[in-house]
């Protein structure tokens, strides 16, 4: 048994939401603390 | 009980066709959320104030969850295997969310005993199912790649900190008008961290409830698609045999990792520990730092994004490295790294921080390359469960950690006061450490057949590559 075989109903778009999802929450903190880490820099 | 029977195991079985992409986010969701463990220091100063308690006492909050953290994954291991991976999520998350309700209810009748045991023990057995709960579904789904998939969820564990911080300020500043997150004396009021605990409480649960919702476990004999089980057994110390937790611990082997994860943590909480004040004190001339507070700040984000690039990039690339070698990076060139550090790190900002931030890649590599080391050494069968007794050296080093480099610093003077000098005596311990870490990753052997389950003919793995058990190098 392996990849390949007919995928379940709506698959693609529940991928499309779980990696959306978690990439808004992590996009968030990265962004969050890039501007943090700005400071290094910045004074 | 037809809710709790549909996250048994048996009903997790993936139907054919089901993507294995689902599973990563899926346990992203989950380790995003409990990752927030890390971002205790945005109220610390605003629970100060509420309780009137000292620092100490706030900050055991934190400490209990932590040993909570060790021992649950350690006595709850088993467990997490023989329920699946939807179980043991649902339940983490029952116990994340009740600990940050549980603590809203001591913040708000000014019970400090209650934060203790909603937040620290209830949240921290969340934390240590939650931890473990993926672990072992990703390894099976991930034959071919286990480093890039368990380094994508335990980067999430590393990315909720860096989302739970940000976040917690701007909500404290929503129910608190007057609290000013960016200035560091002002304190939210005992209402607004009440309404945070409570948002964050039923917020995680909810995102945690998404990766219940999408995880399954592969059916028996599943194989990603051209993969082919013997080239498991082709890899120097890659076992294709099965051992129990119970048995993985009679093993040197197992102990000689705990030392490596041990070591590894201790040293990058050495540096996390103290990152802030370590920074404005090497560039410390004639009582005055050329680092301001918020330059500090800024060193401390780019370490937390250093940390969490670490469990995703190191962890991948010890896929194609093999994992005993990436470990020998870690300890091996975090020594020189260390030793550097000491040395001269005071020469310049960049070199500095470009040092630390590497020395705390290699802290998050650590974390997120051990679940693929202990499947190669140890096989898929109870790989989750022997993964959340390894996690009691994770409890061991925070305590160790961070009374080294304090001791060491408490010696040389009063904070606010320490130059880089003050700094060598604890990071050259951290080099011994280091090297007491790679000699026991040189010592990890394969584990010897008495030690192994019996052989399932079914099993494809098993069945192609051949029962011999792993090669050493």
């Amino acid at each position: 048994m392996s990849e390949g075989t007919s995928k379940p109903a709506g698959q693609g778009i529940r991928l499309i939401v779980s990696w959306v999802l978690v990439a808004a929450l992590l996009g968030y903190g990265v962004i969050q603390t890039v501007i943090t880490a700005a400071k290094l820099f910045t004074h | 009980m037809a809710l709790l029977s549909a996250l048994d195991r048996q009903h997790t079985i993936a139907p054919p066709g089901y993507s294995r992409w689902l599973i990563p986010p899926a346990a992203l969701a989950v380790h995003l959320c409990i990752g927030q463990a890390y971002a205790t220091s945005v109220y610390k100063t605003s629970l100060i104030s509420h309780f009137g308690a000292s620092q100490t006492a706030i900050g055991v909050i934190f400490s209990i969850a932590i040993v909570m953290l060790g021992l649950s994954a350690a006595v709850g291991g088993t467990w997490v295997e023989r329920s699946g991976p939807r179980k043991a999520m649902f339940v983490s998350a029952c116990f994340w969310a009740a600990g940050f309700l549980v603590g809203a209810l001591g913040i708000a009748t000014k019970q400090l005993w209650l934060v203790y045991l909603g937040y620290g023990v209830i949240g921290g057995i969340g934390l240590g199912i939650g931890y473990i709960s993926p672990v072992s579904t990703l390894i099976k789904w991930f034959p071919d790649r286990p480093g890039l998939a368990t380094g994508m969820a335990i980067m999430g564990f590393g990315g909720g900190a860096m989302v739970a911080s940000p976040l917690s300020r701007q909500l404290l500043s929503f129910y608190d008008p007057n609290y000013d997150p960016a200035v560091s004396s002002s304190v939210a009021s005992g209402s607004a961290l009440v309404s945070l605990f409570v948002t964050l409480g039923v917020g995680y649960f909810l995102i945690m409830m998404f990766g219940v919702f999408n995880v399954r476990v592969p059916q028996e004999g599943w194989k990603p698609e051209g993969w082919d089980p013997a080239s498991v057994a082709a890899k120097p110390l890659v076992t294709t045999a099965s051992v129990s937790a119970a048995n993985a611990i009679k093993t040197p082997t197992f102990w000689f990792l705990w030392v490596v994860l041990f070591c590894n943590v201790t040293a990058g909480i050495g540096i996390l520990e103290q990152a802030s004040p370590m920074i404005q004190d090497f560039f410390r001339e004639n009582g005055t730092s050329t680092v301001t507070v918020a330059a500090a700040a800024g060193f401390v984000g780019l370490l937390s994004l250093f940390n969490m690039g670490g469990r995703f990039l190191w962890s991948t690339t010890s896929d194609i490295i093999g994992r005993k070698p990436i470990y020998m990076l870690y300890l091996g060139l975090g020594m020189v790294l260390y030793a550097t550090l000491a040395a001269v790190g005071n020469a310049a900002t960049a070199l500095f921080v470009l040092l630390a931030g590497v020395i705390l890649s290699f802290y998050g590599g650590g974390f997120a390359t051990i679940p693929a080391y202990l499947r190669d050494i140890f096989g898929t069968y109870q790989v989750g469960a022997i993964h959340g007794r390894l996690l009691t050296a994770w409890s061991a080093a925070g305590v160790a950690g961070p009374l080294i480099i304090n001791g060491f610093l408490d010696a040389q003077g009063k904070p606010g006061t320490l130059t880089a000098d003050a700094y060598r005596p604890a990071l050259f311990t951290m080099v011994g450490v280091l090297a007491i870490g790679f000699i026991a990753n040189l010592l990890v052997r394969a584990v010897p057949e008495k030690y192994h389950e019996p052989v399932k003919p079914a099993d494809p793995v098993l069945a192609g590559a051949g029962a011999e058990g792993s090669k050493d190098v």
